[in-house]
């Protein structure tokens, strides 16, 4: 058989250099969040799927390996931490105890379309303030995030800053509400016909990158105070960059929602945001704000 | 900056644009060495086959490149897409021979694009994958229907075959990378907006 020389796309052994080198970064991010005052708690790598089948969008649950164990219960293998954190606290949750700083650490397995072949087990390590809903816990998520991407022991490259990039999903919510072609126009980056009169010239804006925080704020103005105040505090560092039309992956995320770039190459290596009604769907309103490394994505 | 020119039915298209919005391209000559690089003007241009474009980008290999709705439809890609050229339209059909059975097999280049069709529809039918000259599929009765870009009609008609509906219409786009657009926003804004301004003039 010849398949028995190679493994499933996507999984693959890492020899002593790799591992060295993953273990390098992430005993470094630990002690960088053990320093922060977070503490960390441990997931299982599987978890039956009714409980999250509800807040998970059609085509991110088809990214999950899914199997049926021996009871005939639909399983999936870990691929997001967040909503197993949620269901794993939410019950628990004593009156008094929060906020919470929590960290994790551990392999997901996720089918990405913009992922080639290889790597779909990834290596993560996320930490999520679980119960401030306050600025500064927004505030303070994406200075950790800056501090770990700038660590010392990912190699600095010449040419290329870190760039994380912050932006509040309920604006682009609320115009959505009012027109669903809001989506596709901005989505796409170009005005779609379907954009009503009243909505093209803050869309318009969105587009073009000219909209400002005073812009948008008739439409949301709740998000845009939190936005300014957390732009105003941000505002020494060159690293963060506030881009109003970033509408990407919206999923469970309700306010600040950001991505983190680094390496010669501009990857992605981090994402985050804050899902303060996630916690909600689990039995116990928390507000919670949280990221998440893929630690062999960084170079 | 790296863009990524399709060759193929596009290509001439899609250099004029560049060249009208005050880009140094690549001159004929460089074209007709094998080379498929070239720096010209701070940029890096790259001829790839067309329907490769949208993978390059998606990937991050390239920037920003031309590419037509249905590749970048079929390859699932991501990349924004903030200008739609006025040139190069065409229509992807779904064809039969006159008097066709129903709909049970389909040739087709866009197996992805086929299947999203059919479910739409309800219809269960098989997919054959070909690379080229699909209409024969309809004309031998390989299959029933074949689902294709139509531009003039012209293949359409000399094979007496017929249009029975339109899966999408079709136009080509400068397509953006994401990590490319959140990184150099500068450098983005730039390009679209020459490039936007060239399609306005054209249209």
């Amino acid at each position: 058989m010849a398949t028995k020389s190679r493994y499933p796309t996507g999984v693959r052994p890492l020899l002593a250099g790799e591992t060295a080198r993953r273990r390098r970064i992430e005993s470094r991010f630990v002690d960088a969040l053990a320093g922060a005052g977070f503490s960390e708690v441990v997931l299982p790598i599987i978890d039956y799927i009714e409980p999250y089948a509800a807040l998970v969008e059609p085509a991110t649950a088809k990214q999950s390996y899914r199997f049926v164990d021996r009871e005939g219960d639909l399983i999936a293998i870990r691929s997001d931490f967040t909503p197993m954190l949620a269901r794993a606290l939410a019950p628990s949750i004593a009156p008094g105890a929060l906020p919470l700083r929590l960290f994790y650490r551990g392999d997901v397995i996720r089918i990405e379309a913009s992922r080639l072949g290889a790597n779909r087990e990834l290596f993560q390590i996320g930490a999520e303030i679980v119960g401030d809903d306050s600025i500064d816990a927004d505030v303070a998520m994406l200075r950790l995030a800056a501090d770990l991407v700038r660590a010392p022991c990912i190699e600095p490259e010449p040419n290329a800053e870190p760039t994380i990039v912050y932006n509040d999903v309920s604006i682009a919510a609320a115009l959505i509400a009012q027109a669903g072609a809001v989506r596709e126009a901005l989505a796409a980056k170009r005005m779609t016909a379907g954009v009503p009169d009243a909505l093209q010239t803050i869309v318009a804006k969105l587009i073009s990158g000219e909209a400002t925080l005073n812009d948008v704020a008739p439409f949301a103005p709740e998000a845009a105070a939190r936005l300014s105040a957390i732009e105003e505090a941000v505002a020494g560092d060159a690293v963060f960059a506030l881009h109003l039309d970033d509408i990407e992956d919206s999923g469970y995320y309700t306010g600040l929602r950001f991505r983190v770039y680094a390496g010669s190459a501009r990857t992605k290596v981090a994402q985050g945001g804050r899902y303060d009604n996630l916690y909600e769907r689990f039995g116990q309103r928390a507000a919670a704000i949280g990221f998440t490394f893929t630690i062999d994505d960084l170079d | 900056m790296r863009i990524a020119i399709p060759k193929g039915r596009l290509q001439e298209r899609a250099l004029s644009v560049f060249a009208d919005a005050g880009y140094d391209i690549p001159s004929e000559t460089d074209l007709k060495t094998r080379k498929l690089v070239f720096d010209r003007g701070g940029i890096e241009w790259i001829f790839v086959k067309d329907g490769d474009v949208p993978v390059y980008v998606e990937h991050g290999a390239a920037d920003a490149g031309i590419a037509g709705l249905d590749q970048i439809l079929e390859h699932e890609c991501t990349a924004y897409q903030p200008v739609e050229f006025p040139f190069g339209h065409c229509r992807m059909m779904l064809i039969a021979a006159p008097g066709a059975p129903p709909l049970t097999k389909v040739a087709t280049k866009y197996p992805r694009i086929t299947r999203q069709f059919l479910d739409q529809r309800g219809v269960h039918a098989e997919i054959v994958p070909l690379s080229g000259s699909v209409e024969l599929a309809a004309v031998l009765n390989l299959t029933s229907h074949v689902v294709d870009l139509v531009e003039t009609g012209e293949t359409v008609r000399i094979h007496k075959l017929e249009m029975q509906e339109v899966v999408a219409e079709i136009s080509p786009r400068l397509i953006v990378g994401k990590n490319f657009y959140r990184t150099e926003p500068k450098m983005v804004r730039e390009l679209i907006a020459k490039i936007e301004e060239v399609a306005k003039v054209s249209s």
